[in-house]
């Protein structure tokens, strides 16, 4: 039986939050983070706040979004995990492509992610991705029979249940209560995790 | 020998006998919790812990993360129609090999549980028994096999005997899957089977927890 690993990226491969960080370069990480925390509890959808965050942190020149993004730390055991079996693992993350390139680069797997280009100077948001959908997809057009996924947030919610088994995940921050609700297991160690992903 | 690989801890069920309102699991004893107490006798010796949690299971899971984060939290929201056998089948998914699978109300002194787990190592199936002392109990009916080697022949309600079951009890991983009704009722079939006499106290009713508070002091003293 073929499995794929359907990871989150922010606060789950990741051990800070993308999207913070480069509001704390703008100056505006306050902001930001008031829309985070009513994102991830869900009072706002992430389509909605996708938009905001994108129409904000679009003012950074993308150059500078990528030398940031350079910096971000991941989770040593997720990153082996994945290096590992790169064929098997996909991250199924919300953010931008044109932001997250480099990450995607050093993580080495596919990927699923919301789209946008730039249209001279100015962010122009294509595409938001579904998480539920992406597990739809990796099951029927990639042909794996079982799917595991992992995250912490309200947006990884159709992506918990569409998945077999879902692992709600608290590395960096208590998953939220809706995240725990579609799980089948509650982890919050990433070595404990991979050594779970390995034996199930 | 098979070393036991993982500890499945089931904490999903309501306690209704106590009626506190809590898993029993979540009650404290001394200041600490009886799930606590138990992951700490079980951690030095068994490489992974899986807890089974049901009813409030944001109590058991906020409890886990502040304290035991190494700690897997398995959810069985099934938990008012399933019963603990069905519980520790679920627990017990991703443990690769050997397993122990026990109540979550249970103290157990650390050192009768490290030599059951040394002795679960070369037992394919050890079923822990402990000095009967409960009205309720399912007592167990055992021959001596040798010094200190003894067998489980019948587990009866009625017969009042030595020893009762102690809810623990280790096997490979898949050892409660397709049960139905009692965790000792999937063993009957397999008997007669080794036991091993555990140092322990259970929390049924409240009678126990007075009875478990003594316990926990001796143990500690």
């Amino acid at each position: 039986m073929r499995t794929a690993y359907c990871f989150d990226l922010d606060g789950t491969v990741t051990t800070t939050e993308i999207l913070p960080s480069i509001a704390s370069e703008a100056g505006i990480a306050e902001e930001i983070a008031t829309l985070t925390r009513i994102t991830m509890d869900g009072l706002i959808s992430f389509t909605d706040s996708m938009r905001l965050r994108t129409l904000i942190l679009g003012q950074i020149p993308v150059p500078r979004v990528h030398e940031i993004i350079a910096q971000i730390p991941l989770d040593a055991h997720l990153q082996r995990f994945i290096a590992e079996r790169s064929d098997d693992c996909f991250i199924v993350t919300g953010n931008l492509d044109i932001w997250i390139q480099p990450l995607l680069d050093r993580l080495g797997c596919r990927s699923f992610t919301s789209n946008a280009r730039l249209n001279g100077s100015r962010l122009v948001l294509d595409h938001i991705l579904d998480k539920g959908d992406a597990v739809k997809r990796i099951r029927s057009e990639l042909g794996f029979e079982r799917i595991i996924a992992v995250g912490d947030g309200a947006n990884d919610v159709p992506m918990l249940r569409e998945a077999d088994i879902g692992m709600a995940f608290g590395g960096v921050h208590s998953p939220t209560a809706s995240a725990v609700g579609a799980a089948d297991f509650v982890v919050h160690n990433g070595e404990v995790l991979c050594s779970l992903l390995k034996a199930l | 020998m098979q070393p036991v690989e993982g500890a499945v801890i089931a904490a999903a069920g309501l306690g209704s006998r106590l009626g506190l309102g809590l898993p029993k699991a979540m009650l404290e004893i001394g200041n600490k919790t009886i799930l606590s107490r138990l992951i700490e006798t079980i951690e030095p010796v068994v490489p992974r812990i899986h807890v089974v949690v049901g009813y409030r299971e944001e109590l058991v899971i906020e409890h886990v993360a502040r304290w035991h984060r190494n700690v897997v939290i398995v959810r069985n929201p099934d938990y008012r129609t399933t019963n603990t056998a069905w519980s520790m089948a679920m627990g017990a998914r991703g443990i690769p090999g050997k397993t122990i699978f026990m109540d979550g109300d249970l103290v157990i002194s650390p050192e009768s549980f490290s030599a059951f787990v040394a002795k679960a190592a070369r037992t394919d199936v050890l079923v822990g028994v402990t000095r009967a002392s409960s009205e309720q109990a399912v007592f167990v009916r055992t021959h001596a096999r040798s010094a200190e080697d003894f067998e489980i022949d019948e587990f009866s309600r009625e017969a009042r005997s030595e020893y009762e079951w102690a809810n623990v009890v280790s096997g490979p991983s898949n050892l409660m899957d397709k049960v139905s009704g009692y965790v000792y009722e999937q063993l009957q079939p397999r008997l007669p089977l080794p036991a091993f006499a555990l140092e322990l106290s259970e929390v049924d009713t409240a009678e126990d927890l007075d009875r478990t508070r003594a316990f926990t002091q001796r143990l500690s003293g």
